[in-house]
């Protein structure tokens, strides 16, 4: 059948679905309950490469895109979503755990107990108990198995003892008996639960992971699910030993991910996942341009891809093609990232200077336009704070196009303004490297940064690195700028930006996440091989580095009541510390969460936790 | 070396005229009409590449890597065609296409010209020291040059590139920097054995002739004999391929930045605006023509420069 006659049946076809066309206001579903059918296949392009941070290793996976894989389709965890859009989509429900449990003991402790019927997939094939969950904990907290995020859970007892190699276990974790986990914590921890939700602190097998041990990312080409799907071929694994044990087939890291259902899977103690179709396949493609032509000819049903704005105009404005067509919040800050130990950015004249310049609406063109997004003004979105920082924009310019008059003020008394002229003149200023990602997008993104950052004397050198992240994420590469970076929540919660990205604590040699380096030690740095000055900050004089660390340390106690939002409060008032007295970022946009989905595609659904499709909600035709 | 024409003496007796080599070839070279043509275009795109850039910023006003978002793009960040002010249109980040179609001919043919020049320096001197001294010196040279031509030459430059790329000193100790002297080695690289493999063949065959073999009775040394008697015969046919592989190091290095993998995103290059091109195909035609027509002509135009060398050179041609 030809493309054109292939679009109207589709049209035909969906005549009868009633469907509300949404951009920007997010929708939940898009469907009819007489479309939705189980079976088929979910084909779903990904852009130039996977770019996980750890190989889709869930000790150590923090690519939020990766969250919807792992969250979706493979790993459950004690707590978890609804994989819905919107406010409903970030409320907490039991998953593996028979129901949320209440802390007791002050607010120190919690106590889950496991379902029955929670099996792991071939081939390891029998149930899960409360140790396997403790094998995950402790993976994440082994600084030699790649945890990225192990930083949010030293609040359990003993973790840190146990991450030093101080002791053989944990002892804020107990297992009185094999359905029943309990967690002591050293103070009450008020977004406890959702910590729990994480992909990392889901069961996994010892007698598997004690084979990647060391060895961080390695273990995901042989994940053993507990969730509908599994790695195909997985089950074909030999595990009598670790010798033994060869990568899964259906995953070899840079170019296909193919899961099939997983048997030992029981829909019963699951009510979150539908798991409509019988097999997900995720396949790299190096063209944003070839995957939409694929989507458009049924080839692929989605993708994880920046879209051409050409694609963008047609869904956006040809009304038959709306319905494919999918916008929801992506609760996610686009930005710009200057190490504040490397020269120029290790002044903080410099990065006001870059703040005030830059052209975020160009940026934002690059990407589509307004369409895609909000230009951002500070770094948390403003829906995590119940738009109450809506109006602060500390460098707001007319039409978000930069202000070199403004740049120029505010790197006036930097120590690179040798001239006193407001641009950045000193030897430090010329040939700054930065680190660009091979994305359609980052071309345009480049240009316009160049652009904009030479009108106050600083000069780019271009490194184009294809999944550029472990790149960025590496402290000794002493990367002194990089336009790659996202960031997306982890869950509904503002400490879920500030306690990864710039807690100088959670600093690590590999899969850092906090690239600015905030909060650093000359200690730190030293065993970190960071090659700038880690002195600390000098207010006077704008150079060194400064620390957050005490506010943050004053802010996650704090709970929100009915009577105040203390907890939101101090974390929009560190946002606005960061903003104006640290500047580690230049925050330009917090976009939308687009989608565009084959006419295969009978129900889609958006997952607000992961912000990405939930694709456990999604049926094709089959 | 001289050739003998018949000419007609006064009383109609046959006299012969001896005409030089470097005669005898302009002769024959000018009779070519297409190789002329290609020698004038390809003049023409050496003072572009010198000079059109700048001159081009200069006669629109916009220079090489200002964006003009506001008045080239649309809402959605579509660039808009050829007008009175951007002649070519503008590229995907609203820059003058015209402007860039013209620096671009600066990166394509320094890189083109600059990477032929070594291949063929290398290619020469490893092939006329596997034709002249044989035996294990050949052998060796020659499986070097074979497994160079056996290798996969984009997925090996792919790595290479990306290798080189991921740190800011370059790679072999900051001796190869990212960007047109990276292109350039990853183009020689895989280019020197094709022409050690031809200098090699010629050098074999010179190496027997009787004048070598004068020079090697009369106590010349082997040095001598390589640089005076076989060099200057290897001149005509190394000038000729040499002006064959220049296109090709051109679309090699356009191959490369199409890939993301060339020149830096700032730097223009016809490889590099094609493919830029890619994403706006459907909608913004002048990106792939513009740059992709200058391609076509430029290697166009040495290829035919280069045929009509060879045919100027061979002295085995009936005239």
């Amino acid at each position: 059948m030809s493309r054109p006659v292939r679009r109207v049946a589709a049209v035909l076809l969906s005549a009868g679905v009633a469907a509300a066309v949404l951009v920007a206001s997010g929708s939940a579903a898009r469907s009819s309950s007489a479309q939705i059918k189980a079976g088929g296949t979910l084909n779903v392009g990904w852009e130039s490469s996977f770019g996980f941070t750890d190989n889709l290793d869930p000790t150590g996976e923090y690519l939020g895109d990766a969250f919807g894989i792992l969250d979706n389709l493979l790993v459950r965890t004690l707590v978890g979503y609804n994989h819905t859009a919107g406010a409903a989509g970030n409320q907490l429900v039991p998953d593996i755990a028979t129901a949320l449990p209440k802390p007791t003991n002050g607010g120190k402790t919690y106590t889950f107990h496991i379902k029955p019927g929670i099996k792991f997939s071939p081939p390891v094939n029998r149930a899960v108990t409360s140790h396997d969950f403790v094998t995950a904990m402790e993976r994440l907290a082994n600084p030699k198995d790649g945890g990225q995020y192990a930083f949010y859970y030293k609040v359990i007892k003993g973790w840190d003892a146990y991450a030093a190699g101080k002791a053989k276990s944990i002892s804020g974790i107990s297992t009185p008996n094999d359905s029943t986990i309990v967690f002591n914590l050293t103070q009450p921890t008020g977004d406890f639960l959702y910590r729990m939700s994480m992909p990392a602190t889901g069961p996994q097998p010892a007698e598997v992971t004690k084979c990647f041990e060391g060895q961080p990312g390695k273990y995901a080409q042989d994940l053993i699910s507990t969730a509908g799907y599994m790695i195909e071929g997985i089950d074909k694994v030999d595990i009598s030993s670790c010798s033994a044990i060869k990568p899964a087939d259906g995953y070899d890291g840079q170019t296909h991910l193919f899961l099939v259902r997983n048997p030992n899977y029981d829909p019963k103690t699951d009510g979150t996942r539908k798991n409509y179709v019988d097999q997900v396949r995720f396949t790299v493609d190096a063209s944003d341009v070839d995957i939409y032509n694929k989507i458009e000819a049924g080839q692929l049903d989605l993708a994880t891809s920046s879209i051409p704005p050409s694609v963008l105009q047609k869904y956006a404005t040809t009304p038959s093609l709306k319905r494919y067509f999918h916008q929801n919040s992506g609760d996610r800050t686009w930005y710009l990232t200057m190490n504040i130990t490397q020269p120029p950015f290790d002044d903080i004249h410099v990065r006001k200077a870059m703040n005030w310049i830059i052209d975020k609406a160009a940026l934002r063109q690059t990407w589509g336009g307004p369409t895609v997004g909000q230009i951002a003004n500070h770094i948390v979105p403003d829906t995590l704070f119940n738009f109450k920082l809506q109006s602060y924009k500390p460098y707001k310019t007319p039409g978000d196009h930069g202000d070199l008059a403004k740049a120029k003020a505010a790197m006036k008394g930097s120590k690179y303004d040798t001239k006193g002229d407001g641009t950045c003149s000193a030897p430090q200023c010329k040939n700054v490297l930065m680190i660009s990602d091979t994305r359609g997008v980052d071309p345009g993104m480049v240009a316009t940064i160049q652009q904009d950052a030479k009108k106050i004397g600083i000069t780019f050198k271009v490194r184009q690195i294809n999944g550029a992240y472990p790149t960025i994420q590496t402290v000794a590469k002493n990367i002194p700028f990089a336009e790659r970076p996202g960031w997306g929540k982890d869950y509904a919660d503002p400490v879920t930006f500030f306690e990864p990205l710039f807690d100088g604590r959670t600093i690590i040699p590999t899969g850092n996440t906090n690239y600015s380096l905030v909060g650093i030690t000359q200690s730190q740095c030293r065993q970190l091989h960071v090659t700038g000055d880690c002195s600390p900050y000098n207010p006077k004089t704008g150079l060194g580095v400064p620390s957050v660390n005490s506010m943050l340390d004053k802010c996650e106690p704090l709970v929100n009541t009915e009577a105040n939002d203390a907890r939101t409060v101090c974390y929009e008032n560190l946002d606005k510390y960061l903003m104006t007295n640290v500047v580690p970022w230049v925050p330009w946009m917090w976009s939308y969460v687009t989608r565009i989905t084959s006419s295969n595609v009978t129900h889609y659904q958006f997952d607000q936790f992961s912000t990405t499709p939930a694709y456990s909600m999604i049926s094709v035709k089959s | 070396m001289t050739a003998v024409t018949d000419l007609l003496s006064p009383g109609g007796a046959l006299v012969a005229e001896s005409k030089s080599a470097s005669r005898l070839f302009w002769e024959r070279f000018r009779e070519d009409k297409a190789a002329l043509f290609a020698a004038g275009t390809i003049g023409l795109l050496v003072l572009i590449a010198i000079g059109g850039g700048p001159l081009a910023a200069w006669i629109t006003g916009h220079p090489n890597d200002e964006a003009y978002q506001a008045i080239m793009e649309n809402q959605f960040g579509l660039p808009k065609g050829p007008n009175a002010q951007f002649w070519f249109g503008a590229d995907g980040e609203g820059r003058d296409l015209f402007v860039r179609t013209m620096y671009g001919a600066r990166t394509s043919l320094l890189v083109g010209v600059v990477a032929s020049g070594i291949a063929v320096l290398i290619g020469l001197v490893i092939g006329m020291i596997a034709g002249y001294f044989r035996g294990a010196v050949d052998t060796l040279l020659s499986r070097v040059g074979d497994v160079m031509l056996a290798m996969p030459q984009l997925l090996i430059s792919i790595g290479i590139v990306a290798a080189c790329s991921s740190n800011k000193n370059g790679c072999v100790a900051g001796l190869i920097q990212p960007g047109i002297p990276l292109v350039i080695m990853v183009i020689v690289i895989f280019s020197w054995p094709y022409i050690a493999r031809l200098v090699r063949s010629f050098t074999l065959s010179l190496r027997e002739k009787d004048f070598v073999e004068a020079s090697r009775s009369l106590g010349a040394s082997n040095t001598r004999i390589i640089f005076r008697e076989i060099l200057p015969n290897l001149i005509g046919p190394i000038i000729v391929y040499t002006t064959l592989l220049i296109p090709q190091s051109i679309l090699f290095e356009a191959a490369l930045s199409y890939l993301g993998l060339g020149v830096p995103p700032d730097t223009a290059s016809w490889g590099g605006l094609l493919n830029d091109a890619q994403r706006f195909y459907d909608t913004a035609w002048w990106l792939m023509l513009f740059p992709g027509l200058f391609l076509v002509i430029t290697t166009l135009a040495f290829n035919l420069l280069g045929d009509g060398l060879r045919d100027a050179l061979d002295v085995r041609a009936d005239r």
